[in-house]
């Protein structure tokens, strides 16, 4: 017990020498915040304010803030999230434009990051917060496959044109069931856990052929799901899911990784780019430095690129904005990008994307700002997670063979039109 | 179970009892109930209270009361019934299956052999496991190709199965997963048990010439009765929150066919960040788990007995 | 049961830790993955030898951040297994020796307690902690985790207290000795099996609970649970350091219980104990 009141002693003093110059921040955990953790005794010297870092797994970031930041409590003064949830927190947050300008580190332009990603933290006029980590659809394709001569002839004699990263769906399609038919490597990765990651999936593919799902008409948001694009989205992404592993009904994140870096590996399949790290580590890759990395595939009507984002948002009821303002402004910061690039963790600023100097040595940061002029987002509002699970439960009856595509799209419209009602309201 | 007839919510501490006054029992019961009750009695009564209102977890300002909406909605909810038929049929198959390797295991290792005591303690080791990387674990060992039961039934030269992408399969993976999990703890627990009844009982019926079956049904089922009924009644509670475990391993799929009642709870809570409805479903939970711990216990132990004593 | 037939104690030895290979096989997938490079989980088989000098396990000790998290555990574990113990025997003495109104319905009502599922439960306790300070602090969530465990080793240790005769504690207070001390020296030996199972699972609750120290922690009291969680969550899975975490996390727990066998009594004869 003594030690129990000891601890507590501690932990007030700890709170008391804090003082007011301390800013809770509360972040997802991943290799990104984990950098900027390590690089944090720079920035408290620098400013004098102390950081309480708090690192939570992706999932529950969202439950965090939404039961410690509310219109009159701020337990989190700074608080990373994810693209999805902005129109659930951006009542709660402070407006960007409305962020004090920096005494230390200068404001962050707007202008840093693609209108893509800008967009990304925007919600309903409002810039609720600064995009901090840009996550888009990149295309890993294995390049020793493509230019193994061998591979190259029997294509060519087969199919008529030659092998290279596949530029169109038609190619990803021929070229994966050529080497999956002749065992070389499964034609394709799937994605099939979490809801989210279907929902992307399908937007991928409808938007690919030329039909955006759920759009604002009006002030209000109603399905403009044109049927018939639907169904060839659905119908092609059906013949990609036969050439994908055996698992490909249940394939997640981790199921993806496995089946790609090991073994025969997959041909070509999409990728966030926080999860490029592990592919070109030798010690979980066995095709590290052999993957080309370029933007997705062009489908029948355009070239997309599906688009996610974690962003920083202040809390309007936080009592230090000053502070906060100020670390956001330096995690945003040019010098702190650049170390973070060369650390295989890209921001989501335009000019460390772009530089040539990582034109070689991490060819996927050019391809991340090569896809950002493609890029599309799921759709927004606050009730999403439930198109999210209506998305899931429809998208992969119809591409598994389970339920005829027309009337799993029907029933996605359906049930999405139910939700809209409430959205609406 | 001997509720008394007589209401006994009206008389506070008025007791009449045998062995101590009342501020003997109080301080006896005292820290229990300050540790239970001054900390769960708010959240228990802000869930019930939450339960009658539409509640949206990021804006508590915007709640709307609907008195019984949210049961109501329920009700009519296939998903509900789905995910309440799931979690009926996962108690009704594992805590038996558990109950019946730990009891056995119990029997056969009350005795000793080199080892015995590094056996019974390594045998607890997936209870210690964290719930989320043993469900983690049992979704890696379910792949194809390289996930290692596959990857040994291929190696013995069989046909893999993709037990995570069949709703059935899925659903059994889940349940063996728990049994793999859980049975050592009801090995433990009856274990324990076993170790506290008197040898000489043994010895006795020994000499007067019982058989190993007379000896188990006459002396151990009887004494051993208690402790497995607190066993389920545990395993029970426990059991029916099932969540991390299932959730690493399946997210509820394929489809809805391993969406157990905490999942689907902790979707309307944490997903679609409904409070109201979420509390309700956690009502109802608890209701039917008063119900079916009734049931158990009601049929089968008094709390009369258990305050008896060995006194046979 | 004593058997005095080797025979059949050697075939049920082997029978045992047969049992035991199969059983503890996931065990084994986990400690050896902690050993192996991602590829090698991935795809060279259960049973490979390949093994890397580069030990994930290294990686984590030199994390103080991490040692932090277990050690945060370890107090919160051992804190509320200790606490739940004492309230709890206490309690479950009270219950099963003594006779009032509302006996019933109070054990029930411990019960009923920890029927609730803590999804529910865990807004209000994040309001109420806050409001008194008790957010992100060990005993805050001590506190927490002995909401659970208190009924809970009420309801594990009832079992083993009614099995106990009551001639010792009568003959105890006929020498002279309070309820209390005779509860402390006479009752409690006597129910040390019980009281042993019932730490070791009050511990084990504590240990791997995730919702409350998830929602009632930040960075101080964080336990390790939430680390390991995180890694699986994380985007750029990293098998080899999971499964190294995942063993770490075996051994305080294995520990505990091997300690807290100690006191386990095998068989307990009569012939009364003097106090």
């Amino acid at each position: 017990m003594r030690k129990t009141v000891l601890l507590a002693l501690l932990a007030a003093t700890l709170v008391v020498t804090a003082g007011a110059q301390t800013i809770n921040v509360l972040v997802w955990d991943d290799p990104l915040p984990r950098a900027i953790k390590d690089m944090l005794p720079e920035f408290e010297k620098a400013t004098g304010y102390k950081v309480n870092f708090e690192l939570q797994p992706t999932t529950s970031v969202i439950t965090k803030t939404t039961i410690g930041v509310t219109k009159d409590r701020a337990d989190y003064d700074v608080v990373a999230v994810d693209e999805g949830n902005v129109p659930i927190v951006a009542p709660v947050m402070l407006p960007f434009d409305k962020w004090p300008a920096g005494a230390k580190y200068p404001k962050i332009a707007k202008d840093t990051v693609t209108a893509a990603m800008l967009d990304a933290a925007t919600w309903d006029g409002v810039t609720v917060g600064f995009p901090i980590n840009g996550n888009l659809y990149v295309w890993m394709t294995r390049k020793d496959l493509v230019e193994n001569a061998t591979n190259k002839t029997n294509f060519k004699a087969k199919y008529g044109y030659e092998l290279r990263v596949p530029q169109t769906f038609k190619e990803l399609l021929e070229m994966g069931t050529f080497f999956n038919a002749n065992g070389i490597a499964t034609g394709f990765g799937d994605f099939a856990t979490g809801a989210p990651g279907v929902h992307a999936e399908a937007i991928f593919m409808w938007e690919s052929h030329g039909t955006k799902f759920i759009d604002r008409v009006n002030g209000k948001y109603a399905v403009v799901l044109d049927e018939k694009k639907a169904v060839e989205g659905m119908e092609f992404y059906k013949k990609l899911m036969a050439i994908a592993p055996a698992n490909a009904a249940t394939l997640g994140h981790s199921e993806r990784q496995a089946a790609f870096t090991t073994g025969k590996g997959i041909f070509s399949m999409f990728i966030w780019p926080n999860q490029i790290a592990n592919y070109e580590n030798p010690d979980s890759s066995l095709f590290a430095g052999k993957i080309a990395y370029s933007a997705p595939p062009a489908g029948p009507a355009k070239r997309v690129a599906v688009r996610g984002c974690w962003i920083m948002a202040i809390a309007g009821a936080s009592k230090q904005q000053q502070a906060a303002a100020e670390f956001v402004y330096w995690w945003a910061s040019k010098e702190i990008g650049y170390r973070l690039a060369d650390m295989n963790i890209p921001g989501a600023r335009k000019d460390v994307l772009s530089d040539p100097r990582y034109a070689t040595s991490k060819p996927w940061y050019g391809a991340m700002a090569q896809a950002m002029d493609y890029a599309v987002a799921r759709p927004r509002f606050p009730q999403v997670a439930q198109v999210n699970e209506i998305v899931k439960k429809y998208w992969l009856a119809g591409v598994t063979g389970s339920m005829p595509t027309l009337d799993a799209v029907r029933a996605i419209v359906a049930e999405t039109n139910v939700v809209l009602v409430e959205a609406n309201k | 179970m001997s509720y008394s007839s007589r209401r006994t919510s009206r008389k506070p501490r008025g007791f009449s009892l045998e062995g101590g006054s009342p501020g003997t029992v109080l301080r006896f019961l005292l820290p229990a109930l300050i540790f239970v009750f001054a900390v769960l009695l708010f959240p228990a009564g802000y869930s019930l209270y939450a339960s009658f209102f539409n509640w949206p977890l990021n804006d508590a300002s915007a709640r709307e009361f609907i008195a019984l909406g949210n049961y109501a909605r329920l009700f009519t909810d296939p998903e509900f019934w789905n995910s309440l038929k799931l979690q009926a049929g996962f108690i009704v198959i594992a805590l038996p299956i558990e109950l019946a390797l730990g009891f056995a295991a119990a029997l056969l290792l009350n005795r000793e052999f080199p080892g015995a005591g590094v056996v019974r303690t390594l045998l607890l080791l997936p209870v210690f496991m964290l719930p989320v990387l043993s469900g983690f674990t049992w979704r890696y060992m379910l792949q194809p190709d390289y996930g290692p039961i596959n990857w040994i039934v291929a190696a013995l030269g069989g046909k893999q199965v993709l037990w995570l992408n069949d709703p059935t399969l899925a659903y059994v993976a889940v349940i063996i997963q728990d049994v793999w999990r859980m049975w050592p703890f009801m090995f433990m627990l009856l274990y324990a048990g076993l170790t506290t009844i008197p040898e000489e009982l043994f010895e006795a019926a020994f000499m007067d010439g019982a058989s190993w079956g007379q000896r188990l049904r006459r002396i151990t089922l009887p004494m051993l009765r208690p402790t497995v009924i607190t066993a389920l009644l545990l395993r029970l509670i426990d059991a029916l929150r099932i969540f991390s475990e299932v959730y690493t391993m399946t997210e509820g799929g394929p489809g809805s066919s391993t969406l157990l009642f905490s999942l689907y709870t902790h979707r309307q809570a944490f997903s679609f960040f409904r409070v109201g409805l979420a509390s309700a479903m956690a009502i109802f939970l608890l209701v039917l788990s008063v119900a079916v711990a009734m049931l158990i216990v009601r049929k089968n132990m008094r709390l009369e007995e258990m305050s008896k004593g060995a006194d046979a | 049961m004593k058997n005095t037939r080797p025979a059949l104690n050697a075939a049920i030895a082997a029978c045992a830790f047969l049992v035991l290979a199969v059983e503890l096989f996931p065990i084994f997938i986990t400690i050896a993955a902690g050993f192996r490079r991602d590829i090698e989980i991935l795809g060279a088989g259960p049973f490979s030898l390949k093994f890397t000098t580069r030990s994930w396990f290294l990686v984590l000790f030199k994390s103080t951040e991490f040692l932090g998290y277990v050690g945060n555990s370890v107090m919160v574990a051992l804190f509320s297994t200790a606490l739940s113990l004492a309230a709890g025997s206490l309690a479950a003495y009270g219950i099963s020796r003594f006779r009032f109104h509302g006996r019933d319905a109070l054990a029930y009502s411990f019960l009923v307690f920890r029927m609730l599922p803590q999804i529910s439960l865990v807004v209000a306790m994040y309001m109420m902690f806050q409001a008194i300070g008790a957010r992100d602090t060990i005993w805050g969530l001590t506190l927490a985790h002995s909401s659970f465990n208190v009924p809970y080793v009420i309801w594990m240790v009832l079992p083993f207290f009614a099995q106990i005769d009551r001639s010792y504690e009568e003959a105890a207070v006929v020498d002279g000795c309070s309820r209390f001390q005779t509860f402390r020296r006479v009752f409690l030996p006597l129910a040390a099996s019980g009281l042993v199972v019932a730490a070791v699972f009050a511990f084990i609750m504590s240990w791997n609970e995730f919702l409350y120290a998830l929602i009632l922690t930040s960075t101080r009291a964080k336990t390790a649970p939430l680390h390991v969680a995180g890694f699986i969550a994380a985007d750029g899975l990293k098998w080899g350091q999971l499964y190294a975490a995942g063993t770490v996390l075996l051994v305080p727990v294995f520990v505990f219980t091997v300690t807290m066998q100690k006191f386990l009594v095998h068989g307990i004869t009569a012939g009364g104990v003097k106090g």
